[in-house]
């Protein structure tokens, strides 16, 4: 009965032709993440829900290829009547009375939601250490982080328990946790995705995005949640385009860039040896690579840090004990039930960002810091955007290393932020980036690769990634299952 | 550079969020803040950009939603996700002074 | 006791009259049953995002077009932070950078001159929900969360309680004719601020600043005013200072009491809101504005008077937007305006009071108002006899003289008739003869009257004043 690792089409034809029903796939799912229980991979299961939406999909014409799929949602993705945590003591008893919109778009696909993954509290930090409910562990090894802050979501599909998963991407939360877990995962142009129904971390940089085992059950599930979303005024509006169209073309003639600092010592010389690699096998085949100079890369991490942690002092400001979640008993005063409510409700991590955060908000610091970073960001947004007047895509490593132990260290308060150093440049832009696994280091980490695009280019790194997936055909399977094509 | 704050500074910036902070963690914050806040000094270092700002990477103009009703909440709703309410009411402990209203 | 020269500023909120909230499409109402207009939205729920209500763009260029403000083009809204209970995602959005109008005036008459409030800056943002100290407790009504507000900010530009309560008088009435807010102080829907200081001389700095917050009604605007500029002179007499701080009106000790000292700028922590991007203002949309704009106060009031209105009706029409509005569409025709104002705000008004009515409920078309102003002008109804048909004339569809007709009246237009009568009451009143010969108009006034009573009020006033005078003159 292993139905999930057969491709999406295949598992289309079975249900359409009656040979499987959608609650197969459902009872499958729940197998294998009880099995996996010991990966933490999610916070809640929709056991009970899933079963019965199952049930009531058999009345239902298999109208899409996505139809009865199982899907994992991360818990900062609000999901009715489904308690959604943000991995946060202060949320872990909220359960919303309303959808996000993109879980609006997976129902109207009929597609099923199995549960809520696990991730860092409120998405911030790099590992999903930071969860209340503990962390998940890499499928590839047990003893590594999985990443983060879609954690969960990248073990969930490295672990091969489903085929779908979302994540958030505010500055690389999608893209390094697929690196570290051998997945794609994709994080699109700000504005494609609805933001409605995600829980806000910093709403400048915040984007939903699919993680899949592979490139092209990537493609179609980013087409299934993009739609221009009138409860949220910065949703694009962008007519539909199926990004899976440039799936299969050569890439012969297409110009591609690697930015200097992402090939520099910051990164693990076995990382920048694989992406060498890559791009010798890419030239091999008639794509033209160069080395270039893109101002203000080095500088992302400082603006992410003022601009992320500024804007999330803000939208964390609303958990106060009074209208939902959590709060003190028997408060002796207002500032008591907040103090108190945000003392108890939030970990060390959030503490200490929306503190920072509001620290660089106060007074004149609002002009010496966090206006010149708006600046500053503009600038670097037209640095990027430059070098796509001469080139179709950016490529690049995603991490400077591969996942490391979960028993490392946590009290550096910038190791969280430096482990994005690669990825943060493309949320400050707003740009599209993907990650695809690559290869693996000597200890059998995966290695992941970082493609970005041009504003709404999607399908373009699509095409980019579906060609070294299939070249390099890798087996992605850490329990050394059947392999997936 | 220092390498840590002082507890006053750290005291100020745990009032403007809101959080209660013990003794110890004081101390610890001390260090782990200054540390973030010597990351965002680089800030300074960085030259030769220009004044426009980028407030978000949006993409359209803001549109605008007519002005006509849609679904509202029942009363029940609101309240049986609030902590404490009484009546139709949230409630929270006194707030003493009318505040800083719109 | 040195004389100090006192300095206002004002800032008012005044909630604007859309259907729906600011940044929901929740009922933007008043008086409903506690948290029952509210949506995941107004209480800020987790991955709530705002939108923004057109209505709310268009009240807010109308605002700034009839206080003479210049309207920005590109606009974007700011994050005002601060925890409090009202404040639902304990931020509020407004606009702190770029305000919608700004550099604009609204002219008073201050001891028969005409000055200019010069108005800072006018700008959008939510208002907070509603709170209601109980004991131990405080209760939280969200209704009002998210009501669209203009705050309008005046220059320090005042020198008066008198001045505050004249722009205040000003602003609310051109707000409220307009249809941008019901202007209500008494439901909140307009709130006032004040910001009062004194210096000794025009070439002294500023003195330090107190802010009345939230005062209830315009009177009180004015004593708060007033006590605050007598508390501080005191204070300055006693050589004492103060700090900056925030009072309010406490109206059974009518005095100013202190809320809270200023010891620092107040920390908002404003930045740019990433939810909303820039909002722009074309052409097209003021001129689609500007052309629901009626005709303001000012220009109605001289109207009435240049076509022979008095003064005080001219300002009684103008309060009554409806009559007013009314008034407006008879100014093309040859009428006595006189009579029609009269007639509108004598017993018309009083019917329309009565029957808790709106004139453009009655049966009272342009057409055959105008028939009845005539009939009134050429003597045919005296004051008597409208009192009788009004209700007919205000509830039915029948011509004014069918309803004469039908009422039976008969008023006595025989001149014959009629001179017969005078020539007897002059005759019984020789002292009233000898009192008008001598110049005093009050006779004629009298014996008019001893007409209408005899005839119990059916002679045509008209002609019988006409016989009378040429009788007395024989």
């Amino acid at each position: 009965m292993k139905y999930l690792d057969k491709s999406i089409k295949e598992i289309n034809e079975l249900l359409k032709n009656k040979t499987i029903k959608p609650i197969d796939l459902v009872e499958e799912a729940f197998e294998k993440i009880e099995k996996n229980k010991d990966l933490n991979a999610y916070i809640t299961l929709n056991k009970e829900q899933a079963l019965k939406d199952a049930k009531e999909l058999e009345n239902i014409e298999v109208d899409n290829i996505l139809f009865g799929l199982p899907i994992a949602v991360k818990d900062n993705i609000v999901t009715k009547d489904l308690l959604t945590t943000c991995a946060s003591h202060i949320l872990d008893n909220f359960t919303p009375i309303y959808d996000a919109t993109v879980v609006e778009k997976l129902k109207e696909h009929h597609m099923i939601i199995i549960g809520k993954t696990n991730m860092d509290e409120f998405a911030m930090g790099s590992s999903s250490r930071t969860s209340y409910f503990g962390a998940p562990k890499n499928p590839w090894n047990k003893e590594k982080i999985a990443g983060g802050s879609s954690g969960g979501s990248a073990t969930t599909i490295a672990a091969h328990d489903v085929l779908f998963a979302l994540g958030s991407d505010t500055g690389g939360s999608i893209r390094q946790p697929a690196s570290y877990c051998g997945i794609v995962g994709m994080k699109p142009t700000y504005g494609r995705v609805s933001r409605y129904g995600l829980v806000a971390f910093a709403s400048s940089l915040d984007q939903i995005g699919p993680m899949t085992r592979n490139v092209y059950e990537n493609a179609i599930l980013l087409n299934a949640i993009v739609a221009s979303d009138e409860k949220d005024l910065t949703s694009a509006r962008k007519e539909k385009e199926d990004f899976t169209r440039l799936i299969g073309e050569q890439i012969r003639g297409m110009k591609i860039a690697v930015p200097n600092y992402f090939m520099s010592d910051i990164v693990d010389i076995n990382i920048r040896e694989k992406i060498e690699e890559i791009i010798k096998l890419l030239e091999q085949k008639g794509a033209v690579v160069d080395y270039i100079d893109v101002k203000y890369l080095e500088n992302a991490v400082t603006l992410y840090q003022i601009i992320a942690m500024g804007e999330a002092s803000s939208n964390l400001a609303r958990f106060d004990g009074i209208r939902y979640g959590h709060a003190k008993e028997n408060p002796e005063s207002i500032t008591d039930l907040y103090y108190g409510t945000r003392q108890e409700g939030f970990g060390q991590e959030v503490k200490r960002r929306i503190m920072v955060g509001s620290y660089l908000l106060s007074g004149e610091n609002a002009k010496t810091y966090y206006n010149k970073a708006l600046s500053i960001r503009d600038d670097m947004k037209k640095a990027l955007e430059k070098v796509f007047e001469k080139y179709d895509l950016i490529i690049g490593p995603t991490t400077t290393t591969t996942a490391y132990n979960l028993t490392d260290s946590m009290d550096d308060p910038r190791k969280s932020f430096m482990d994005d150093v690669l990825v943060i440049p493309v949320n400050m832009a707003g740009l599209p980036g993907l990650n695809i696994p690559v290869g693996f280091s000597k200890d059998k980490m995966p290695i992941g690769m970082q493609i970005i695009g041009n504003a709404f280019e999607e399908a373009k790194m699509y095409k980019l990634a579906s060609f070294i997936e299939k070249e390099l055909n890798l087996d992605l399977n850490p329990f050394g299952g059947e392999k997936n094509d | 550079m220092k390498d840590k704050l002082s507890k006053e500074e750290v005291m100020h910036v745990a009032e403007l969020a809101k959080i209660k902070i013990s003794e110890e963690e004081v101390e610890k914050y001390q260090v782990e803040l200054k540390q973030l806040l010597n990351d965002v000094e680089k800030i300074n270092d960085v030259k030769g950009y220009d004044e426009d700002i980028l407030i978000a990477p949006w993409t359209d103009k803001t549109s605008l939603r007519k002005d006509e009703r849609g679904i509202m909440l029942q009363p029940k709703e609101v309240l049986e996700n609030a902590p404490r309410h009484s009546g139709n009411y949230i409630e929270v402990p006194v707030v003493i002074s009318e505040g800083e209203g719109a | 006791m040195t004389n100090y020269i006192p300095t206002i500023g004002v800032e008012v909120h005044v909630e604007l009259k859309t259907k729906t909230k600011i940044f929901s499409n929740s009922i933007n109402g008043y008086g409903e049953m506690a948290n029952s207009l509210t949506n995941v939205v107004d209480l800020g729920y987790p991955g709530t995002l705002p939108t923004l209500n057109e209505e709310v763009l268009n009240l807010a260029i109308k605002a700034a077009t009839v206080l003479n403000c210049k309207i920005r083009r590109q606009m974007h809204f700011d994050r005002k932070n601060y925890f409090y209970p009202d404040n639902p995602k304990n931020y509020q959005i407004t606009q702190f950078d770029t305000p919608i109008g700004y550099d604009g005036y609204v002219e008073i008459e201050v001891d028969g001159k005409t000055k200019k409030i010069e108005i800072e800056e006018m700008h959008i943002e939510e208002d907070t929900c509603k709170s209601t100290h109980r004991g131990t407790k405080t209760l939280l009504d969200f209704n009002r969360a998210g009501v669209p507000l203009i705050e309008i900010v005046t220059k320090p530009c005042m020198e008066s309680s008198k001045e505050a309560k004249l722009y205040l008088e000003k602003l609310k009435e051109l707000l409220f004719y307009c249809d941008i807010s019901d202007c209500k102080m008494e439901e909140g829907s307009m709130r006032a601020d004040a910001n009062v200081s004194i210096r000794k001389s025009e070439s002294d700095p500023f003195g330090t600043k107190c802010e009345i917050k939230n005062i209830g009604s315009i009177s009180n605007v004015g004593l708060s005013i007033e006590k605050e500029i007598i508390r501080q002179q005191a204070l300055l007499e006693r050589g004492e200072t103060f700090k900056e701080q925030t009072r309010r009106y406490d109206d059974k000790l009518g005095d100013t009491v202190l809320m809270r000292v200023k010891e620092t700028g107040n920390d908002y922590r404003y930045f740019p809101e990433p939810d909303i991007p820039y909002l722009y203002v074309t052409d097209e949309r003021i001129e689609r504005v500007k052309e629901d704009i009626p005709m303001l106060p000012n220009e109605r009031r001289k109207k009435y008077m240049d076509l022979g209105v008095s003064e005080l009706n001219a300002n009684k029409l103008v309060q009554n937007r409806s009559l007013s509005d009314y008034f407006n569409t008879l100014l093309e025709e040859k009428i006595n305006f006189k009579i029609a104002s009269n007639l509108l705000l004598g017993d018309i008004a009083a019917y329309l009071n009565k029957h808790e009515k709106n004139i453009e409920n009655t049966t009272l078309t342009k057409e055959r108002f105008i028939d009845l102003i005539n009939n009134v002008d050429d003597g045919t109804l005296t004051s008597k006899n409208l009192k009788d048909i009004l209700d007919t004339v205000l509830d039915n569809n029948l011509s004014i003289k069918e309803i004469i007709k039908e009422s039976g009246i008969k008023n006595i237009t025989d001149d014959g008739a009629i001179r017969e009568i005078i020539i007897k009451i002059i005759n019984d009143n020789p002292e009233s003869v000898k009192d008008y010969k001598d110049g005093k108009d009050r006779a004629i006034k009298f014996l008019m009257g001893q007409v209408m009573k005899e005839t119990k009020g059916s002679a045509n006033p008209k002609i019988a004043n006409e016989i009378l005078t040429s009788e007395l003159n024989k």
